[in-house]
């Protein structure tokens, strides 16, 4: 994933406070989460739909980002009307699909489609240090930041070096034929040889943080200011939130 | 006004490693721009590592501007350059990174963003903020590694390999900062011919000692002397009496 994946100035979500944002995103997925009725399905899906439009994340590739969590929510799909239930809709063979099953497979689709499109549009709207940033403006302890931070500025660093290393072993004739002993043994010094460099690596991040004087003060620089309109749209989604909780 | 950096009789071991340096003795006056030359090992990182007070020496002592220089601490009097600027690139944007050092000085908002708008004019990086640090090529690190350090307003600048990886404009670029970045500047390089450009004053270490202190050219032109301890005379030295360049028949 990239992390520089941040939507146009132009999209009006991604000019929202990303602190009200992140607690927006948190409700909404609570609220969606705790529906339990069918009917509730309609107004998730048009709250997630209005949340992408405003979002600007193209189709293609919200589609790209479902594609693997989709395997797993399909799979789920499928079986979940032939698991359990007493109101028989369907025989086929030895299976029998109840109307219980389906209306759960139901729920749980679109439960989890409507959080992960809403997560999607809401995080992938932002550079990923700044929603790092708004974590720890809501309470995130800064140490805990900072490893955040650090661990998606050095991922680039590390996969370049990995990156690197396979062309070099690719240049002495390794191909890497999968489940041989010689893979599986590259495979293993590849990755120690990673951890070491990583290590040697956080070693000079730090002398390097250091002498800035990392540690001796914490910044009181802030950066956000939420405006009328993000606190208006926090209470609007607040009690969107609390309908469907009461209501679904 | 006391020397700008002096070190008493200086010893340092790593745990696996023994006279790394060994009883160095030295002192650098403000306004001095000194080059450090020698073989890989000789100990200048170690030196430098010593001086901003992230290594504890085995025995002797560091003053920076007169006062002791205690491990751990924090004194944004003297900045250090790293070799790889990827270590010292840590922030997601340069204009974060740059900011680093300002922030942990207490400053408030409106003087960091001064100070991060200073630091990026000096080094040419003014349009370079908003980039990711990922992003930019290995001479535009080094331009916005210079600028974080110069952000914290040092009177003393270290700078460990500066033109390591650098193309020849980078190379360019680079040369003004060396000598107008701070009022006492330290420089390791193999780059010879950078150091007799940016320097007043160079020392050769090996083995963790120090071999000759002088005039730059005066060591670098003792072809028995360098040599001796795994340098060699820079071309621009090298009187040109024979052809040095062969071309195809």
């Amino acid at each position: 994933m990239s992390h520089q994946d941040n939507r146009p100035d132009a999209a009006l979500l991604y000019r929202w406070d990303p602190r009200l944002r992140i607690v927006a995103l948190l409700l909404l997925a609570f609220a969606f989460s705790s529906i339990k009725e069918l009917h509730a399905i309609p107004a998730i899906t048009a709250l997630t739909l209005f949340f992408w439009v405003i979002s600007g994340l193209p189709a293609r590739r919200l589609w790209h980002r479902l594609r693997y969590p989709s395997l797993l929510i399909v799979l789920l799909a499928v079986t979940l009307p032939f698991a359990g239930g007493s109101t028989p809709l369907l025989n086929l063979g030895p299976l029998t699909m109840t109307q219980e099953g389906l209306e759960s497979a139901l729920l749980i689709t679109a439960r989890f489609y409507a959080i992960l499109i809403l997560a999607l549009c809401f995080l992938g709207s932002t550079p990923v240090h700044q929603t790092i940033r708004a974590f720890q403006a809501l309470g995130l302890p800064g140490i805990m930041a900072d490893i955040a931070l650090l661990m998606v500025r050095y991922l680039e660093v590390l996969a370049q070096d990995l990156q690197r290393m396979r062309r070099s072993m690719q240049v002495r004739g390794y191909q890497g034929r999968a489940c041989s002993w010689k893979t599986i043994r590259t495979t293993a010094l590849l990755t120690g040889n990673l951890l070491l460099r990583s290590y040697e690596r956080a070693d000079g991040v730090y002398k390097a943080m250091r002498v800035r004087g990392y540690g001796h003060k914490r910044p009181t620089r802030g950066g956000f200011s939420a405006t009328m309109a993000d606190k208006a749209a926090i209470a609007a989604v607040t009690v969107m939130a609390i309908g469907l909780t009461w209501f679904g | 006004m006391p020397p700008a950096v002096q070190f008493f009789n200086l010893d340092f071991s790593y745990p696996d490693k023994t006279d790394v340096l060994r009883d160095i003795s030295l002192s650098i006056s403000p306004g001095e721009r000194v080059g450090l030359i020698g073989p890989n090992g000789a100990g200048k990182t170690t030196l430098f590592l010593l001086a901003c007070g992230l290594l504890k020496p085995t025995s002797g002592e560091i003053r920076l501007l007169g006062q002791p220089v205690v491990k751990g601490g924090f004194n944004p009097d003297i900045a250090l350059v790293f070799q790889r600027s990827d270590d010292q690139l840590f922030c997601p944007t340069v204009g974060e990174d740059v900011a680093f050092g300002p922030e942990n000085q207490g400053l408030t908002s409106r003087e960091v963003d001064l100070r991060v708008q200073e630091a990026l004019t000096a080094v040419g990086g003014q349009h370079l903020s908003a980039r990711p640090v990922h992003h930019l090529s290995e001479g535009e690190k080094r331009l916005v590694a210079i600028a974080g350090a110069l952000a914290l307003r040092p009177r003393i600048v270290i700078f460990d390999e500066p033109s390591a990886g650098l193309d020849i404009r980078g190379r360019r670029r680079l040369i003004p900062l060396l000598q107008q970045s701070a009022p006492t500047v330290l420089i390791a390089s193999h780059d010879l011919e950078l150091i007799l450009e940016t320097c007043t004053r160079v020392l050769l270490m090996d083995m963790g000692q120090i071999i000759a202190d002088g005039l730059p050219r005066d060591i670098m032109s003792d072809e028995v002397l360098m040599t001796a301890h795994g340098q060699e005379k820079p071309h621009s030295l090298v009187p040109h009496q024979v052809a040095h360049r062969h071309t195809a028949a």
